[in-house]
Protein backbone atom coordinates (compact mmCIF):
# COMPACT_ATOMS: atom_id res chain seq x y z
CA UNK A 1 0.00 0.00 0.00
CA UNK A 2 1.30 3.78 -0.81
CA UNK A 3 2.41 5.74 2.32
CA UNK A 4 -0.57 7.81 1.99
CA UNK A 5 -2.93 4.84 2.60
CA UNK A 6 -0.85 4.57 6.07
CA UNK A 7 -0.75 8.39 6.93
CA UNK A 8 -4.43 8.26 6.55
CA UNK A 9 -5.16 5.47 9.16
CA UNK A 10 -3.53 7.98 11.51
CA UNK A 11 -5.80 9.47 13.95
CA UNK A 12 -6.26 12.99 13.95
CA UNK A 13 -3.54 14.74 15.53
CA UNK A 14 -5.52 16.64 18.66
CA UNK A 15 -9.14 17.26 19.23
CA UNK A 16 -8.80 20.41 16.84
CA UNK A 17 -7.99 18.99 13.75
CA UNK A 18 -10.59 16.20 14.35
CA UNK A 19 -12.84 19.10 13.98
CA UNK A 20 -11.58 20.50 11.11
CA UNK A 21 -11.26 17.58 9.77
CA UNK A 22 -15.01 16.82 9.71
CA UNK A 23 -16.12 20.68 8.71
CA UNK A 24 -13.71 20.19 6.40
CA UNK A 25 -15.06 17.04 4.60
CA UNK A 26 -18.88 17.72 4.89
CA UNK A 27 -18.60 20.85 3.38
CA UNK A 28 -16.36 19.50 0.23
CA UNK A 29 -19.54 16.65 0.35
CA UNK A 30 -22.08 19.26 0.44
CA UNK A 31 -20.75 20.78 -2.31
CA UNK A 32 -20.12 18.26 -4.54
CA UNK A 33 -23.49 16.01 -4.08
CA UNK A 34 -25.37 19.01 -3.08
CA UNK A 35 -27.19 21.70 -5.55
CA UNK A 36 -27.17 25.03 -4.70
CA UNK A 37 -30.78 26.44 -4.29
CA UNK A 38 -30.37 29.02 -6.74
CA UNK A 39 -30.07 26.73 -9.56
CA UNK A 40 -33.93 25.85 -8.58
CA UNK A 41 -35.58 29.26 -7.77
CA UNK A 42 -33.68 31.59 -10.47
CA UNK A 43 -34.97 30.02 -13.50
CA UNK A 44 -38.35 30.49 -12.43
CA UNK A 45 -38.15 33.89 -10.91
CA UNK A 46 -35.95 35.38 -14.07
CA UNK A 47 -38.85 33.74 -16.34
CA UNK A 48 -41.77 35.36 -14.32
CA UNK A 49 -39.93 38.61 -14.14
CA UNK A 50 -39.34 39.10 -17.76
CA UNK A 51 -42.30 37.07 -19.24
CA UNK A 52 -44.87 39.22 -16.73
CA UNK A 53 -42.89 42.72 -17.21
CA UNK A 54 -43.34 41.96 -21.50
CA UNK A 55 -46.93 41.20 -20.50
CA UNK A 56 -47.52 44.74 -18.21
CA UNK A 57 -45.36 46.36 -21.24
CA UNK A 58 -47.56 44.93 -23.84
CA UNK A 59 -51.06 45.03 -21.91
CA UNK A 60 -51.31 47.75 -19.07
CA UNK A 61 -53.77 48.33 -16.91
CA UNK A 62 -56.90 49.66 -19.05
CA UNK A 63 -55.87 48.72 -22.24
CA UNK A 64 -52.67 50.69 -21.73
CA UNK A 65 -49.55 49.96 -24.61
CA UNK A 66 -46.89 51.04 -22.63
CA UNK A 67 -44.45 49.59 -25.25
CA UNK A 68 -45.82 48.47 -28.75
CA UNK A 69 -44.31 44.82 -28.77
CA UNK A 70 -45.95 42.68 -30.97
CA UNK A 71 -49.19 41.02 -29.76
CA UNK A 72 -48.03 37.46 -29.69
CA UNK A 73 -44.74 38.49 -27.94
CA UNK A 74 -45.20 38.75 -24.40
CA UNK A 75 -47.12 35.30 -24.42
CA UNK A 76 -44.68 33.42 -26.49
CA UNK A 77 -41.42 34.92 -24.64
CA UNK A 78 -43.20 33.67 -21.10
CA UNK A 79 -44.20 30.49 -22.37
CA UNK A 80 -40.73 29.65 -23.83
CA UNK A 81 -39.35 31.05 -20.79
CA UNK A 82 -41.42 28.62 -18.20
CA UNK A 83 -40.48 25.93 -20.62
CA UNK A 84 -37.44 26.41 -20.41
CA UNK A 85 -37.15 27.05 -16.65
CA UNK A 86 -39.24 23.64 -16.38
CA UNK A 87 -36.31 21.80 -18.42
CA UNK A 88 -33.35 23.77 -16.24
CA UNK A 89 -35.30 22.34 -12.94
CA UNK A 90 -35.56 18.90 -14.68
CA UNK A 91 -31.75 18.52 -15.49
CA UNK A 92 -31.06 20.38 -12.03
CA UNK A 93 -33.07 17.19 -10.29
CA UNK A 94 -31.43 14.64 -12.53
CA UNK A 95 -28.07 16.14 -11.39
CA UNK A 96 -29.12 16.08 -7.78
CA UNK A 97 -30.52 12.83 -7.93
CA UNK A 98 -28.47 11.37 -10.43
CA UNK A 99 -25.51 9.54 -7.82
CA UNK A 100 -27.93 9.50 -4.49
CA UNK A 101 -30.25 6.39 -4.55
CA UNK A 102 -32.74 6.20 -2.33
CA UNK A 103 -35.58 8.17 -0.50
CA UNK A 104 -34.62 11.70 -1.43
CA UNK A 105 -34.03 10.73 -5.01
CA UNK A 106 -37.80 8.90 -5.02
CA UNK A 107 -39.20 12.13 -2.86
CA UNK A 108 -37.58 14.00 -6.38
CA UNK A 109 -38.76 11.81 -8.71
CA UNK A 110 -42.47 11.87 -7.39
CA UNK A 111 -42.13 15.66 -6.80
CA UNK A 112 -41.29 16.32 -10.62
CA UNK A 113 -43.90 14.02 -11.63
CA UNK A 114 -46.29 15.80 -9.65
CA UNK A 115 -45.52 19.10 -11.33
CA UNK A 116 -45.60 17.79 -14.98
CA UNK A 117 -48.75 16.15 -14.67
CA UNK A 118 -50.39 19.10 -12.30
CA UNK A 119 -49.33 21.38 -15.09
CA UNK A 120 -50.47 19.24 -18.22
CA UNK A 121 -54.04 18.95 -16.81
CA UNK A 122 -54.55 22.60 -15.99
CA UNK A 123 -53.61 22.87 -19.32
CA UNK A 124 -55.48 20.81 -20.89
CA UNK A 125 -58.24 22.16 -19.13
CA UNK A 126 -57.61 25.96 -19.42
CA UNK A 127 -57.19 25.86 -23.35
CA UNK A 128 -60.94 23.76 -23.12
CA UNK A 129 -62.53 26.91 -21.93
CA UNK A 130 -60.30 29.45 -22.87
CA UNK A 131 -62.51 30.60 -26.16
CA UNK A 132 -65.63 31.42 -24.13
CA UNK A 133 -63.79 33.84 -21.81
CA UNK A 134 -63.60 37.69 -22.39
CA UNK A 135 -60.19 38.34 -24.23
CA UNK A 136 -59.00 40.23 -21.29
CA UNK A 137 -59.61 37.55 -18.48
CA UNK A 138 -58.12 35.04 -20.83
CA UNK A 139 -54.28 36.08 -19.42
CA UNK A 140 -55.33 36.43 -15.93
CA UNK A 141 -56.64 33.39 -15.95
CA UNK A 142 -54.63 31.24 -17.33
CA UNK A 143 -51.29 32.97 -15.45
CA UNK A 144 -53.27 32.82 -12.43
CA UNK A 145 -54.17 29.01 -12.52
CA UNK A 146 -50.61 28.05 -12.80
CA UNK A 147 -49.40 30.37 -10.53
CA UNK A 148 -51.80 29.01 -8.07
CA UNK A 149 -50.42 25.79 -8.60
CA UNK A 150 -47.21 26.82 -8.65
CA UNK A 151 -47.67 27.76 -5.23
CA UNK A 152 -49.46 24.68 -3.91
CA UNK A 153 -46.58 22.87 -4.78
CA UNK A 154 -44.14 25.11 -3.07
CA UNK A 155 -45.99 24.53 -0.51
CA UNK A 156 -46.03 20.82 -0.80
CA UNK A 157 -42.41 20.62 -1.29
CA UNK A 158 -41.66 22.95 2.01
CA UNK A 159 -44.08 19.98 3.79
CA UNK A 160 -42.30 16.78 2.03
CA UNK A 161 -38.94 18.16 2.99
CA UNK A 162 -39.86 20.37 6.27
CA UNK A 163 -38.15 22.96 4.64
CA UNK A 164 -39.57 26.57 5.44
CA UNK A 165 -38.11 28.39 2.84
CA UNK A 166 -39.73 26.43 0.12
CA UNK A 167 -43.18 26.40 2.60
CA UNK A 168 -42.59 30.53 2.56
CA UNK A 169 -41.84 30.78 -0.93
CA UNK A 170 -45.81 29.12 -1.28
CA UNK A 171 -47.74 31.37 0.77
CA UNK A 172 -46.00 34.10 -0.69
CA UNK A 173 -46.66 33.02 -4.34
CA UNK A 174 -50.34 32.21 -3.44
CA UNK A 175 -50.31 35.14 -1.27
CA UNK A 176 -49.46 37.50 -4.58
CA UNK A 177 -51.48 35.77 -6.80
CA UNK A 178 -54.44 36.54 -4.93
CA UNK A 179 -53.03 39.92 -4.96
CA UNK A 180 -53.26 40.31 -8.51
CA UNK A 181 -56.24 38.69 -9.36
CA UNK A 182 -58.01 41.61 -7.37
CA UNK A 183 -55.78 44.25 -9.13
CA UNK A 184 -56.87 43.20 -12.43
CA UNK A 185 -55.70 42.71 -15.93
CA UNK A 186 -52.47 44.84 -16.11
CA UNK A 187 -51.56 45.22 -12.54
CA UNK A 188 -51.82 41.38 -12.51
CA UNK A 189 -48.93 41.30 -15.17
CA UNK A 190 -46.78 44.24 -12.97
CA UNK A 191 -47.06 42.54 -9.82
CA UNK A 192 -46.42 38.96 -10.99
CA UNK A 193 -43.03 40.53 -12.76
CA UNK A 194 -41.76 42.21 -9.64
CA UNK A 195 -43.50 40.37 -6.67
CA UNK A 196 -43.41 36.86 -7.80
CA UNK A 197 -40.64 37.19 -10.28
CA UNK A 198 -38.36 39.42 -8.06
CA UNK A 199 -39.89 37.52 -4.87
CA UNK A 200 -38.54 34.26 -6.15
CA UNK A 201 -34.61 35.50 -7.21
CA UNK A 202 -34.48 37.10 -3.44
CA UNK A 203 -35.95 33.46 -1.97
CA UNK A 204 -32.95 31.96 -4.30
CA UNK A 205 -30.65 34.15 -2.71
CA UNK A 206 -31.59 34.06 0.77
CA UNK A 207 -31.85 30.36 0.70
CA UNK A 208 -28.86 29.55 -0.32
CA UNK A 209 -27.35 31.33 2.08
CA UNK A 210 -29.13 30.50 4.90
CA UNK A 211 -28.25 26.93 3.86
CA UNK A 212 -24.53 28.06 3.38
CA UNK A 213 -24.73 29.31 6.88
CA UNK A 214 -26.66 26.16 8.65
CA UNK A 215 -24.47 23.37 7.36
CA UNK A 216 -20.91 25.78 7.99
CA UNK B 1 -19.69 9.75 28.07
CA UNK B 2 -16.96 12.72 27.26
CA UNK B 3 -14.53 10.64 29.79
CA UNK B 4 -15.07 7.82 27.12
CA UNK B 5 -12.26 7.09 25.06
CA UNK B 6 -12.86 8.10 21.19
CA UNK B 7 -14.44 5.60 19.15
CA UNK B 8 -11.43 3.99 17.24
CA UNK B 9 -13.43 2.95 14.26
CA UNK B 10 -13.73 6.33 13.35
CA UNK B 11 -10.91 7.89 15.21
CA UNK B 12 -8.58 7.95 11.86
CA UNK B 13 -8.08 10.35 9.27
CA UNK B 14 -9.67 8.87 6.55
CA UNK B 15 -12.77 6.90 7.82
CA UNK B 16 -13.49 10.17 10.28
CA UNK B 17 -13.58 12.00 6.45
CA UNK B 18 -15.44 9.12 5.23
CA UNK B 19 -18.40 8.78 7.88
CA UNK B 20 -18.35 13.27 7.81
CA UNK B 21 -18.82 13.11 3.94
CA UNK B 22 -21.74 10.31 4.19
CA UNK B 23 -23.67 12.10 7.15
CA UNK B 24 -24.46 15.25 4.91
CA UNK B 25 -27.01 12.38 2.83
CA UNK B 26 -30.33 12.17 4.46
CA UNK B 27 -31.26 8.84 6.15
CA UNK B 28 -32.32 6.73 3.94
CA UNK B 29 -30.19 7.90 1.28
CA UNK B 30 -27.63 5.59 -0.55
CA UNK B 31 -24.18 7.06 -2.41
CA UNK B 32 -22.64 5.68 -5.53
CA UNK B 33 -19.29 4.47 -4.84
CA UNK B 34 -17.06 6.30 -7.56
CA UNK B 35 -18.95 10.03 -6.45
CA UNK B 36 -18.56 9.56 -2.72
CA UNK B 37 -14.95 8.46 -4.04
CA UNK B 38 -14.83 11.73 -6.38
CA UNK B 39 -15.66 13.85 -3.01
CA UNK B 40 -13.35 11.97 -0.82
CA UNK B 41 -10.30 12.18 -3.60
CA UNK B 42 -9.15 8.80 -2.43
CA UNK B 43 -8.21 6.07 -5.00
CA UNK B 44 -10.54 3.08 -5.32
CA UNK B 45 -8.49 0.15 -3.09
CA UNK B 46 -7.93 3.09 -0.21
CA UNK B 47 -11.64 3.43 -0.26
CA UNK B 48 -12.83 0.27 -0.22
CA UNK B 49 -10.31 -0.99 2.46
CA UNK B 50 -11.65 1.59 4.96
CA UNK B 51 -15.57 0.79 3.59
CA UNK B 52 -15.01 -2.34 4.69
CA UNK B 53 -13.59 -1.94 8.58
CA UNK B 54 -16.19 0.74 8.77
CA UNK B 55 -19.04 -1.54 7.64
CA UNK B 56 -17.48 -4.74 9.51
CA UNK B 57 -18.40 -2.20 13.13
CA UNK B 58 -21.54 -1.68 11.53
CA UNK B 59 -21.56 1.60 10.36
CA UNK B 60 -21.92 1.43 6.82
CA UNK B 61 -24.10 -0.67 4.54
CA UNK B 62 -22.72 -1.59 0.96
CA UNK B 63 -25.51 -2.82 -1.39
CA UNK B 64 -23.77 -4.38 -4.93
CA UNK B 65 -26.92 -3.76 -7.30
CA UNK B 66 -27.36 -2.94 -10.85
CA UNK B 67 -28.63 0.49 -12.88
CA UNK B 68 -29.40 -1.40 -16.28
CA UNK B 69 -26.14 -3.91 -17.14
CA UNK B 70 -23.67 -1.70 -15.25
CA UNK B 71 -23.19 -2.70 -11.92
CA UNK B 72 -23.41 -0.14 -8.92
CA UNK B 73 -22.00 -0.38 -5.61
CA UNK B 74 -23.96 1.91 -2.72
CA UNK B 75 -22.92 3.48 0.13
CA UNK B 76 -24.86 4.70 2.77
CA UNK B 77 -24.42 5.44 6.63
CA UNK B 78 -26.27 3.27 8.92
CA UNK B 79 -28.32 4.48 12.33
CA UNK B 80 -25.32 3.10 14.56
CA UNK B 81 -22.89 4.86 12.10
CA UNK B 82 -24.70 7.77 12.24
CA UNK B 83 -24.98 7.70 15.51
CA UNK B 84 -21.36 6.85 16.47
CA UNK B 85 -20.02 9.54 14.04
CA UNK B 86 -22.63 12.33 16.30
CA UNK B 87 -21.05 10.61 19.49
CA UNK B 88 -17.66 11.32 18.37
CA UNK B 89 -18.35 15.00 17.14
CA UNK B 90 -19.79 15.67 20.08
CA UNK B 91 -17.18 14.32 22.27
CA UNK B 92 -14.30 16.18 20.09
CA UNK B 93 -16.04 19.19 21.19
CA UNK B 94 -16.17 18.80 24.94
CA UNK B 95 -12.58 18.23 24.80
CA UNK B 96 -11.88 21.70 23.50
CA UNK B 97 -14.14 23.52 25.77
CA UNK B 98 -12.58 24.92 28.59
CA UNK B 99 -13.31 22.91 31.78
CA UNK B 100 -15.90 25.25 33.60
CA UNK B 101 -18.17 25.59 30.41
CA UNK B 102 -17.87 22.13 30.19
CA UNK B 103 -19.65 21.42 33.28
CA UNK B 104 -22.61 23.60 32.56
CA UNK B 105 -23.50 22.61 29.49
Amino acid sequence: MSESFVDNDQPPGDPAEALRLIEEQRAAALRHIHIDDRWWYWPWGFAWLIGFGLLFLRFGPDGRVFVDLPEWLPVAALIALLVGAGVISGLTGARAYGSVVGESSRRGAYYGWAWSIAFTGATVILVRVSDALPEDLRTLVWSATMVALTGALHMAGGAIWLNRTLFQLGVWISVVNVAGVLAGPGWQSLIMCVAAGGGMIVFGAFAGRWRRRVTA
Amino acid sequence: MTDAPLDPVIHAQARLRVVAALSTLGTGDQIAFPRLQDVLRMTPGNLSVHLRKLEDAGYVEITKTHRGRTPMTLVALTNRGRTAFEEYTASVRALLQPPDIKEKA
